[in-house]
Protein backbone atom coordinates (compact mmCIF):
# COMPACT_ATOMS: atom_id res chain seq x y z
CA UNK A 1 0.00 0.00 0.00
CA UNK A 2 1.34 3.58 -1.08
CA UNK A 3 1.95 6.31 1.67
CA UNK A 4 -0.99 8.45 0.54
CA UNK A 5 -3.14 5.13 1.05
CA UNK A 6 -1.82 4.11 4.55
CA UNK A 7 -2.83 7.31 6.42
CA UNK A 8 -5.79 7.87 5.50
CA UNK A 9 -6.81 3.94 6.42
CA UNK A 10 -4.78 4.51 9.78
CA UNK A 11 -6.52 7.53 10.92
CA UNK A 12 -10.28 6.23 10.00
CA UNK A 13 -8.71 2.61 12.07
CA UNK A 14 -7.60 4.88 15.21
CA UNK A 15 -11.09 6.77 15.12
CA UNK A 16 -13.12 3.36 15.06
CA UNK A 17 -10.88 2.12 18.02
CA UNK A 18 -11.33 5.35 20.11
CA UNK A 19 -15.15 5.26 19.69
CA UNK A 20 -15.29 1.30 20.11
CA UNK A 21 -13.43 1.96 23.24
CA UNK A 22 -15.34 4.66 24.60
CA UNK A 23 -18.58 2.39 24.19
CA UNK A 24 -17.21 -0.26 25.89
CA UNK A 25 -15.88 1.71 28.79
CA UNK A 26 -19.34 2.56 29.89
CA UNK A 27 -18.21 6.90 28.68
CA UNK A 28 -22.05 6.70 26.34
CA UNK A 29 -24.74 4.66 27.15
CA UNK A 30 -25.15 1.80 24.47
CA UNK A 31 -28.39 2.88 23.32
CA UNK A 32 -27.40 6.67 22.48
CA UNK A 33 -24.09 5.84 20.79
CA UNK A 34 -23.73 2.53 20.21
CA UNK A 35 -19.99 0.80 19.72
CA UNK A 36 -19.11 0.34 15.63
CA UNK A 37 -18.94 -3.37 16.48
CA UNK A 38 -22.17 -3.93 17.94
CA UNK A 39 -23.37 -1.34 14.33
CA UNK A 40 -21.45 -3.94 12.19
CA UNK A 41 -23.17 -6.70 13.80
CA UNK A 42 -26.63 -5.14 13.46
CA UNK A 43 -26.36 -4.14 9.73
CA UNK A 44 -25.59 -7.83 9.47
CA UNK A 45 -28.25 -9.26 11.32
CA UNK A 46 -31.11 -6.98 9.22
CA UNK A 47 -29.06 -7.11 6.23
CA UNK A 48 -31.89 -7.86 4.23
CA UNK A 49 -34.39 -5.51 5.71
CA UNK A 50 -31.74 -2.33 4.83
CA UNK A 51 -31.08 -3.97 1.55
CA UNK A 52 -34.86 -3.28 0.56
CA UNK A 53 -35.32 0.07 1.97
CA UNK A 54 -32.33 0.89 0.48
CA UNK A 55 -33.17 -0.40 -3.08
CA UNK A 56 -36.29 2.18 -2.90
CA UNK A 57 -33.58 4.99 -1.79
CA UNK A 58 -31.05 4.09 -4.44
CA UNK A 59 -34.28 4.26 -7.13
CA UNK A 60 -35.30 7.22 -6.05
CA UNK A 61 -31.63 9.04 -5.88
CA UNK A 62 -30.61 6.75 -9.88
CA UNK A 63 -33.89 8.32 -11.10
CA UNK A 64 -33.92 12.20 -9.73
CA UNK A 65 -29.96 12.22 -10.29
CA UNK A 66 -30.86 10.92 -14.08
CA UNK A 67 -33.46 13.32 -14.78
CA UNK A 68 -31.25 16.19 -13.46
CA UNK A 69 -28.95 15.27 -16.35
CA UNK A 70 -31.26 15.40 -18.83
CA UNK A 71 -32.87 18.40 -17.98
CA UNK A 72 -30.17 20.31 -16.63
CA UNK A 73 -27.84 19.30 -19.40
CA UNK A 74 -30.93 20.33 -22.39
CA UNK A 75 -31.77 23.71 -20.36
CA UNK A 76 -28.62 24.93 -20.21
CA UNK A 77 -28.24 23.84 -23.98
CA UNK A 78 -31.56 25.75 -24.99
CA UNK A 79 -30.32 28.87 -22.52
CA UNK A 80 -26.96 29.17 -24.29
CA UNK A 81 -28.37 28.61 -27.92
CA UNK A 82 -31.30 30.67 -27.70
CA UNK A 83 -30.90 33.80 -26.45
CA UNK A 84 -34.52 34.47 -25.48
CA UNK A 85 -35.01 31.09 -23.80
CA UNK A 86 -32.60 32.38 -21.50
CA UNK A 87 -34.38 35.65 -20.60
CA UNK A 88 -37.47 33.64 -20.24
CA UNK A 89 -36.20 30.86 -18.49
CA UNK A 90 -33.38 31.61 -16.04
CA UNK A 91 -35.66 33.86 -13.32
CA UNK A 92 -37.91 30.33 -13.16
CA UNK A 93 -35.03 28.70 -12.58
CA UNK A 94 -33.35 30.91 -9.96
CA UNK A 95 -36.90 30.98 -8.15
CA UNK A 96 -36.60 27.06 -8.28
CA UNK A 97 -34.02 27.35 -6.27
CA UNK A 98 -34.40 30.00 -3.86
CA UNK A 99 -37.96 27.84 -2.37
CA UNK A 100 -36.65 25.47 0.26
CA UNK A 101 -37.43 21.85 -1.33
CA UNK A 102 -38.14 20.81 2.32
CA UNK A 103 -40.85 23.66 2.14
CA UNK A 104 -42.46 22.64 -0.33
CA UNK A 105 -42.27 18.93 0.31
CA UNK A 106 -45.47 18.55 2.03
CA UNK A 107 -47.30 20.05 -1.13
CA UNK A 108 -45.34 18.06 -3.59
CA UNK A 109 -46.41 15.27 -1.49
CA UNK A 110 -49.80 16.38 -1.86
CA UNK A 111 -50.18 16.74 -5.17
CA UNK A 112 -48.00 13.51 -6.28
CA UNK A 113 -49.12 10.80 -3.48
CA UNK A 114 -47.50 9.04 -1.31
CA UNK A 115 -45.02 6.70 -3.59
CA UNK A 116 -41.86 7.00 -5.33
CA UNK A 117 -42.85 10.36 -7.63
CA UNK A 118 -42.46 13.08 -5.02
CA UNK A 119 -39.18 11.89 -3.73
CA UNK A 120 -37.54 12.16 -7.38
CA UNK A 121 -39.11 15.21 -7.89
CA UNK A 122 -37.54 16.52 -5.12
CA UNK A 123 -34.19 14.57 -5.83
CA UNK A 124 -34.56 16.45 -9.42
CA UNK A 125 -34.75 19.75 -8.18
CA UNK A 126 -31.99 19.55 -5.88
CA UNK A 127 -29.48 18.22 -8.26
CA UNK A 128 -30.66 20.04 -11.69
CA UNK A 129 -29.44 23.13 -10.57
CA UNK A 130 -25.40 22.77 -10.31
CA UNK A 131 -25.63 20.21 -13.33
CA UNK A 132 -27.14 23.27 -15.35
CA UNK A 133 -25.27 25.82 -13.70
CA UNK A 134 -22.13 23.77 -14.92
CA UNK A 135 -23.56 23.19 -18.28
CA UNK A 136 -24.39 26.76 -18.86
CA UNK A 137 -19.78 27.42 -18.34
CA UNK A 138 -19.12 24.64 -19.97
CA UNK A 139 -21.28 25.31 -23.31
CA UNK A 140 -20.00 29.25 -23.14
CA UNK A 141 -16.46 28.23 -23.27
CA UNK A 142 -15.89 27.73 -26.21
CA UNK A 143 -13.32 30.36 -28.08
CA UNK A 144 -12.89 32.01 -30.84
CA UNK A 145 -9.84 30.61 -32.78
CA UNK A 146 -11.15 26.92 -32.28
CA UNK A 147 -14.63 28.11 -34.05
CA UNK A 148 -12.94 30.08 -36.55
CA UNK A 149 -10.96 26.79 -37.53
CA UNK A 150 -13.65 24.63 -37.61
CA UNK A 151 -16.15 27.42 -39.96
CA UNK A 152 -12.85 27.00 -42.34
CA UNK A 153 -13.40 23.50 -42.74
CA UNK A 154 -17.36 24.19 -43.32
CA UNK A 155 -18.41 22.68 -40.04
CA UNK A 156 -22.08 22.28 -39.90
CA UNK A 157 -23.72 23.43 -36.94
CA UNK A 158 -24.42 19.62 -35.57
CA UNK A 159 -20.54 19.03 -36.37
CA UNK A 160 -19.33 22.24 -34.28
CA UNK A 161 -21.59 21.43 -31.38
CA UNK A 162 -20.60 17.28 -31.56
CA UNK A 163 -16.74 18.11 -31.66
CA UNK A 164 -16.01 21.08 -30.25
CA UNK A 165 -18.98 22.44 -28.03
CA UNK A 166 -19.59 19.18 -26.21
CA UNK A 167 -15.95 18.50 -25.37
CA UNK A 168 -15.35 21.93 -24.12
CA UNK A 169 -18.53 21.59 -21.83
CA UNK A 170 -17.93 17.96 -20.66
CA UNK A 171 -15.50 19.47 -17.33
CA UNK A 172 -17.86 21.86 -16.23
CA UNK A 173 -20.77 19.07 -16.76
CA UNK A 174 -19.08 16.30 -14.82
CA UNK A 175 -18.05 18.92 -12.23
CA UNK A 176 -21.97 19.51 -11.53
CA UNK A 177 -22.46 16.36 -11.27
CA UNK A 178 -20.46 15.53 -8.97
CA UNK A 179 -21.92 18.28 -6.34
CA UNK A 180 -25.62 17.06 -8.06
CA UNK A 181 -25.34 13.43 -7.37
CA UNK A 182 -24.49 14.38 -3.34
CA UNK A 183 -27.22 16.44 -3.76
CA UNK A 184 -29.74 14.19 -4.80
CA UNK A 185 -29.24 11.76 -1.92
CA UNK A 186 -29.87 14.14 0.30
CA UNK A 187 -33.36 14.92 -1.60
CA UNK A 188 -34.37 11.58 -1.63
CA UNK A 189 -33.64 11.38 2.31
CA UNK A 190 -35.64 14.48 2.64
CA UNK A 191 -38.21 13.39 0.62
CA UNK A 192 -38.61 10.11 2.22
CA UNK A 193 -38.44 12.56 5.62
CA UNK A 194 -41.52 14.06 4.83
CA UNK A 195 -43.66 10.73 3.92
CA UNK A 196 -42.95 7.88 3.27
CA UNK A 197 -43.22 3.99 4.52
CA UNK A 198 -40.40 2.49 2.51
CA UNK A 199 -36.60 3.68 1.81
CA UNK A 200 -33.85 4.41 4.21
CA UNK A 201 -34.96 7.96 4.98
CA UNK A 202 -38.47 6.63 6.43
CA UNK A 203 -36.51 3.97 8.40
CA UNK A 204 -34.05 6.51 9.78
CA UNK A 205 -37.18 8.32 11.34
CA UNK A 206 -38.77 4.66 12.56
CA UNK A 207 -35.96 3.81 14.28
CA UNK A 208 -35.80 7.18 16.24
CA UNK A 209 -39.15 6.58 16.86
CA UNK A 210 -38.89 3.60 18.92
CA UNK A 211 -35.19 4.48 19.93
CA UNK A 212 -33.82 1.93 18.08
CA UNK A 213 -30.29 3.55 17.83
CA UNK A 214 -28.51 0.15 16.78
CA UNK A 215 -30.99 0.03 13.88
CA UNK A 216 -30.76 3.98 12.95
CA UNK A 217 -26.86 3.54 12.77
CA UNK A 218 -27.48 0.97 10.73
CA UNK A 219 -29.64 2.98 8.46
CA UNK A 220 -27.16 5.84 8.76
CA UNK A 221 -24.10 3.68 7.34
CA UNK A 222 -26.26 2.54 4.32
CA UNK A 223 -26.88 5.88 3.70
CA UNK A 224 -23.45 7.01 3.44
CA UNK A 225 -22.89 3.96 1.69
CA UNK A 226 -25.17 4.54 -0.92
CA UNK A 227 -23.58 8.01 -1.30
CA UNK A 228 -20.62 7.03 -1.81
CA UNK A 229 -21.23 4.77 -4.30
CA UNK A 230 -23.47 7.05 -6.55
CA UNK A 231 -20.57 9.50 -6.15
CA UNK A 232 -17.79 6.68 -7.22
CA UNK A 233 -19.82 6.41 -10.02
CA UNK A 234 -19.93 9.40 -11.21
CA UNK A 235 -16.54 9.89 -10.45
CA UNK A 236 -16.11 6.58 -12.92
CA UNK A 237 -17.74 8.61 -15.43
CA UNK A 238 -16.06 11.10 -15.35
CA UNK A 239 -12.59 9.07 -15.98
CA UNK A 240 -13.91 7.73 -19.00
CA UNK A 241 -15.32 10.19 -20.62
CA UNK A 242 -12.61 13.09 -20.10
CA UNK A 243 -9.26 11.35 -18.96
CA UNK A 244 -7.70 13.92 -21.49
CA UNK A 245 -9.15 17.09 -19.16
CA UNK A 246 -6.03 18.40 -16.85
CA UNK A 247 -8.08 17.76 -13.87
CA UNK A 248 -8.26 13.86 -14.90
CA UNK A 249 -5.12 13.15 -16.14
CA UNK A 250 -2.24 11.80 -13.71
CA UNK A 251 0.85 12.90 -15.32
CA UNK A 252 0.69 16.84 -14.87
CA UNK A 253 2.24 18.60 -11.19
CA UNK A 254 -0.19 19.76 -9.10
CA UNK A 255 -0.55 23.66 -7.77
CA UNK A 256 0.41 24.34 -4.58
CA UNK A 257 0.28 26.67 -2.25
CA UNK B 1 -4.11 27.15 -56.96
CA UNK B 2 -5.54 30.03 -56.08
CA UNK B 3 -5.20 34.08 -56.60
CA UNK B 4 -6.12 36.27 -53.84
CA UNK B 5 -7.06 39.99 -54.28
CA UNK B 6 -8.17 42.77 -51.44
CA UNK B 7 -9.38 45.75 -53.11
CA UNK B 8 -9.19 48.77 -50.47
CA UNK B 9 -9.96 47.00 -48.37
CA UNK B 10 -10.46 48.96 -44.07
CA UNK B 11 -12.25 47.73 -41.23
CA UNK B 12 -13.00 49.76 -38.60
CA UNK B 13 -14.15 48.52 -34.65
CA UNK B 14 -16.54 50.27 -32.25
CA UNK B 15 -14.74 50.20 -29.04
CA UNK B 16 -17.06 51.47 -26.55
CA UNK B 17 -17.90 54.88 -28.17
CA UNK B 18 -14.74 54.90 -29.84
CA UNK B 19 -14.64 53.83 -33.39
CA UNK B 20 -11.22 52.16 -34.20
CA UNK B 21 -9.43 51.97 -37.38
CA UNK B 22 -7.67 48.89 -37.33
CA UNK B 23 -7.35 48.64 -41.73
CA UNK B 24 -6.94 51.52 -43.98
CA UNK B 25 -7.38 51.00 -47.99
CA UNK B 26 -4.95 48.06 -48.32
CA UNK B 27 -4.65 46.49 -51.99
CA UNK B 28 -2.97 43.24 -52.12
CA UNK B 29 -2.28 40.66 -54.99
CA UNK B 30 -1.25 37.40 -54.23
CA UNK B 31 -0.44 35.43 -57.73
CA UNK B 32 -0.99 31.47 -57.61
CA UNK B 33 1.66 29.69 -55.85
CA UNK B 34 3.19 32.78 -54.56
CA UNK B 35 4.61 32.62 -50.78
CA UNK B 36 4.32 36.64 -49.19
CA UNK B 37 4.32 37.66 -45.90
CA UNK B 38 3.09 40.55 -44.04
CA UNK B 39 5.57 41.87 -41.66
CA UNK B 40 4.16 44.73 -39.51
CA UNK B 41 4.42 45.85 -35.40
CA UNK B 42 2.19 44.48 -33.20
CA UNK B 43 -1.43 45.53 -32.92
CA UNK B 44 -0.74 46.87 -36.69
CA UNK B 45 -4.41 44.63 -37.88
CA UNK B 46 -2.22 42.26 -39.80
CA UNK B 47 -4.30 39.26 -37.49
CA UNK B 48 -7.46 40.61 -38.97
CA UNK B 49 -6.23 41.32 -42.51
CA UNK B 50 -6.39 37.47 -41.83
CA UNK B 51 -9.29 36.98 -40.82
CA UNK B 52 -10.54 38.79 -43.49
CA UNK B 53 -9.03 36.68 -45.79
CA UNK B 54 -10.55 33.77 -44.64
CA UNK B 55 -13.76 35.56 -44.73
CA UNK B 56 -14.53 34.54 -41.42
CA UNK B 57 -14.33 38.36 -40.75
CA UNK B 58 -16.10 41.04 -43.04
CA UNK B 59 -14.36 44.13 -43.88
CA UNK B 60 -15.63 47.19 -43.33
CA UNK B 61 -15.29 48.71 -46.95
CA UNK B 62 -13.43 47.14 -50.16
CA UNK B 63 -13.68 43.62 -51.89
CA UNK B 64 -11.58 40.57 -51.14
CA UNK B 65 -11.27 37.83 -54.03
CA UNK B 66 -9.66 34.69 -53.49
CA UNK B 67 -9.96 32.37 -56.53
CA UNK B 68 -12.16 34.90 -58.83
CA UNK B 69 -14.54 34.53 -56.13
CA UNK B 70 -15.99 37.60 -53.53
CA UNK B 71 -15.43 36.33 -50.28
CA UNK B 72 -18.76 37.12 -48.74
CA UNK B 73 -18.68 33.75 -46.15
CA UNK B 74 -15.91 31.60 -44.58
CA UNK B 75 -14.18 30.44 -47.52
CA UNK B 76 -13.74 26.65 -47.29
CA UNK B 77 -10.78 25.59 -49.49
CA UNK B 78 -8.11 26.89 -47.18
CA UNK B 79 -6.02 25.35 -44.67
CA UNK B 80 -4.98 27.88 -41.75
CA UNK B 81 -2.76 28.22 -39.33
CA UNK B 82 -3.27 30.48 -35.75
CA UNK B 83 -0.57 31.77 -33.54
CA UNK B 84 -1.96 29.22 -31.10
CA UNK B 85 -1.94 25.83 -31.98
CA UNK B 86 -5.73 25.41 -31.56
CA UNK B 87 -5.64 21.52 -30.73
CA UNK B 88 -8.15 19.50 -29.43
CA UNK B 89 -7.36 18.42 -26.07
CA UNK B 90 -9.76 14.92 -26.40
CA UNK B 91 -7.90 14.00 -29.76
CA UNK B 92 -5.12 12.35 -30.04
CA UNK B 93 -2.09 13.65 -32.55
CA UNK B 94 -3.45 12.02 -35.58
CA UNK B 95 -7.05 12.90 -34.34
CA UNK B 96 -6.21 16.21 -34.52
CA UNK B 97 -4.77 16.08 -37.79
CA UNK B 98 -7.56 14.17 -38.91
CA UNK B 99 -9.88 16.52 -37.88
CA UNK B 100 -9.90 18.43 -40.59
CA UNK B 101 -10.91 15.12 -43.13
CA UNK B 102 -13.59 14.02 -40.22
CA UNK B 103 -15.09 17.54 -40.47
CA UNK B 104 -14.79 17.53 -44.46
CA UNK B 105 -16.25 13.93 -44.35
CA UNK B 106 -12.86 13.09 -46.64
CA UNK B 107 -12.26 8.97 -47.46
CA UNK B 108 -10.58 8.03 -43.95
CA UNK B 109 -8.09 5.42 -45.84
CA UNK B 110 -5.99 7.92 -48.03
CA UNK B 111 -6.59 10.83 -44.94
CA UNK B 112 -5.23 8.56 -42.88
CA UNK B 113 -2.30 7.55 -44.85
CA UNK B 114 -1.54 11.08 -45.60
CA UNK B 115 -1.54 12.07 -42.09
CA UNK B 116 0.94 9.62 -41.20
CA UNK B 117 3.34 11.10 -44.05
CA UNK B 118 3.09 14.25 -42.98
CA UNK B 119 3.42 13.84 -39.50
CA UNK B 120 6.76 11.57 -40.17
CA UNK B 121 7.56 14.79 -42.27
CA UNK B 122 7.77 17.53 -39.79
CA UNK B 123 9.49 14.71 -36.87
CA UNK B 124 6.68 13.36 -35.31
CA UNK B 125 6.43 9.74 -36.04
CA UNK B 126 6.29 8.18 -32.54
CA UNK B 127 4.41 10.75 -31.57
CA UNK B 128 0.82 9.99 -33.73
CA UNK B 129 -1.07 8.33 -30.49
CA UNK B 130 0.26 10.97 -28.07
CA UNK B 131 -1.80 13.70 -26.59
CA UNK B 132 -1.06 17.46 -27.34
CA UNK B 133 -0.31 18.21 -23.48
CA UNK B 134 2.37 15.62 -23.57
CA UNK B 135 3.96 17.56 -26.53
CA UNK B 136 6.13 20.53 -26.44
CA UNK B 137 4.84 24.09 -27.63
CA UNK B 138 7.15 23.60 -31.27
CA UNK B 139 5.82 19.87 -31.35
CA UNK B 140 2.26 21.47 -30.94
CA UNK B 141 2.37 23.73 -33.39
CA UNK B 142 4.09 21.57 -36.24
CA UNK B 143 1.03 19.29 -35.67
CA UNK B 144 -1.11 22.07 -35.99
CA UNK B 145 0.63 22.85 -39.56
CA UNK B 146 -0.09 19.02 -40.69
CA UNK B 147 -3.68 19.69 -39.61
CA UNK B 148 -3.49 22.77 -42.39
CA UNK B 149 -2.20 20.75 -45.29
CA UNK B 150 -4.06 17.62 -44.63
CA UNK B 151 -6.55 18.29 -47.43
CA UNK B 152 -4.71 19.63 -49.78
CA UNK B 153 -6.65 23.80 -50.14
CA UNK B 154 -5.06 25.91 -52.93
CA UNK B 155 -4.70 28.50 -50.24
CA UNK B 156 -2.64 28.84 -47.11
CA UNK B 157 -3.26 31.54 -44.41
CA UNK B 158 -0.74 31.66 -41.72
CA UNK B 159 -1.26 34.35 -38.74
CA UNK B 160 2.49 34.10 -36.83
CA UNK B 161 2.23 30.82 -36.75
CA UNK B 162 5.78 30.60 -34.70
CA UNK B 163 5.53 33.58 -32.71
CA UNK B 164 5.21 31.64 -29.70
CA UNK B 165 8.00 29.58 -29.60
CA UNK B 166 11.82 30.13 -29.18
CA UNK B 167 14.37 31.27 -31.50
CA UNK B 168 16.36 27.69 -32.72
CA UNK B 169 12.45 26.23 -32.77
CA UNK B 170 11.44 29.21 -34.96
CA UNK B 171 14.26 28.60 -37.39
CA UNK B 172 13.46 25.05 -37.89
CA UNK B 173 9.71 25.58 -37.96
CA UNK B 174 10.87 27.83 -40.94
CA UNK B 175 12.64 25.67 -42.51
CA UNK B 176 10.41 22.93 -42.23
CA UNK B 177 7.76 24.58 -43.64
CA UNK B 178 9.77 25.76 -46.52
CA UNK B 179 10.34 22.40 -47.55
CA UNK B 180 6.83 21.39 -47.03
CA UNK B 181 5.55 23.93 -49.41
CA UNK B 182 8.34 23.06 -51.88
CA UNK B 183 6.35 20.00 -52.34
CA UNK B 184 3.44 21.55 -53.89
CA UNK B 185 3.70 25.42 -54.04
CA UNK B 186 0.33 26.02 -52.60
CA UNK B 187 -0.41 30.41 -52.52
CA UNK B 188 0.61 31.50 -48.84
CA UNK B 189 0.34 34.37 -46.89
CA UNK B 190 2.22 34.88 -43.93
CA UNK B 191 1.96 37.06 -41.02
CA UNK B 192 4.82 37.51 -39.17
CA UNK B 193 6.37 40.16 -36.93
CA UNK B 194 9.84 39.06 -37.77
CA UNK B 195 11.91 40.64 -40.49
CA UNK B 196 14.37 37.49 -40.89
CA UNK B 197 11.58 34.77 -40.69
CA UNK B 198 9.46 37.06 -43.16
CA UNK B 199 12.28 37.67 -45.75
CA UNK B 200 14.06 33.77 -45.48
CA UNK B 201 10.43 32.51 -46.54
CA UNK B 202 8.87 35.05 -48.99
CA UNK B 203 8.55 35.28 -52.84
CA UNK B 204 7.11 39.05 -51.59
CA UNK B 205 7.26 40.68 -48.16
CA UNK B 206 4.65 43.21 -47.45
CA UNK B 207 5.39 45.92 -45.28
CA UNK B 208 2.41 47.44 -42.58
CA UNK B 209 2.33 50.36 -40.88
CA UNK B 210 1.02 50.75 -37.25
CA UNK B 211 -2.48 51.45 -36.66
CA UNK B 212 -4.08 52.43 -39.07
CA UNK B 213 -2.97 49.30 -40.91
CA UNK B 214 -1.61 50.38 -44.52
CA UNK B 215 0.81 48.67 -46.84
CA UNK B 216 4.18 50.90 -46.86
CA UNK B 217 6.31 48.88 -49.14
CA UNK B 218 5.88 45.74 -51.25
CA UNK B 219 9.54 44.09 -51.67
CA UNK B 220 10.29 41.73 -54.06
CA UNK B 221 12.56 38.59 -52.38
CA UNK B 222 14.89 37.62 -55.21
CA UNK B 223 16.90 34.76 -53.41
CA UNK B 224 16.55 31.17 -55.19
CA UNK B 225 14.91 28.75 -53.92
CA UNK B 226 15.46 25.64 -52.17
CA UNK B 227 16.65 28.34 -49.74
CA UNK B 228 18.62 26.81 -46.60
CA UNK B 229 19.41 28.83 -42.78
CA UNK B 230 22.78 30.12 -44.44
CA UNK B 231 21.12 32.04 -46.59
CA UNK B 232 20.67 34.41 -43.84
CA UNK B 233 24.68 35.03 -44.13
CA UNK B 234 24.66 36.26 -47.54
CA UNK B 235 25.04 39.91 -48.67
CA UNK B 236 21.59 40.31 -50.47
CA UNK B 237 19.44 38.57 -47.61
CA UNK B 238 21.03 41.54 -45.01
CA UNK B 239 20.63 44.19 -47.29
CA UNK B 240 16.47 42.76 -47.80
CA UNK B 241 16.41 42.88 -44.10
CA UNK B 242 18.59 46.20 -43.56
CA UNK B 243 15.78 47.88 -45.90
CA UNK B 244 13.04 46.27 -44.04
CA UNK B 245 14.23 47.62 -40.74
CA UNK B 246 14.98 50.98 -42.02
CA UNK B 247 11.52 51.24 -43.35
CA UNK B 248 10.16 50.39 -39.39
CA UNK B 249 12.39 53.07 -38.71
CA UNK B 250 11.26 56.07 -41.00
CA UNK B 251 8.09 54.48 -39.30
CA UNK B 252 9.22 54.88 -36.09
CA UNK B 253 8.25 51.66 -35.37
CA UNK B 254 12.20 51.02 -34.19
CA UNK B 255 14.59 53.12 -33.76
Amino acid sequence: MSRDRIAPALSFAIVLALWEWAARAGWVADYIVPAPSTIVVHIYSTFGLLLRHSYITALEVGLGFLLAVVGGIGIAMAMVYVKTVESVVYPWVVVSQVIPKVAIGPLLLMWLGFGLVPKVVIAFLVAFFPILVGAMIGFRSVEREPLFLLRSMGSSRWQTFWHLQVPTALPNIFAGMKVAITLAVVGAIVGEFIGANVGLGYLLLYANGIIDTKLLFAALVMISVLAMIAYWLVALAERLFIPWHVSVRQDTARPTL
Amino acid sequence: MSALHLHEVSKTFALKERQVVALQDISIAVKEQEFVSIVGPSGCGKSTLLLLTAGLESPTAGRIVVDGRPVIAPITDVGIVFQRDVLFDWRTIVGNVMLQADIRRLPRGPALRKTHALLEKVGLAGFEQAYPWQLSGGMRQRVAICRALLHDASLLLMDEPFGALDALTRDQMALDLLRIWSDDRRTALFITHDIAEAVFLSDRVLVMSPRPGRIVADIRIDLPRPRELDIRDEPDFIEYQRKIRKLFESLRVIG
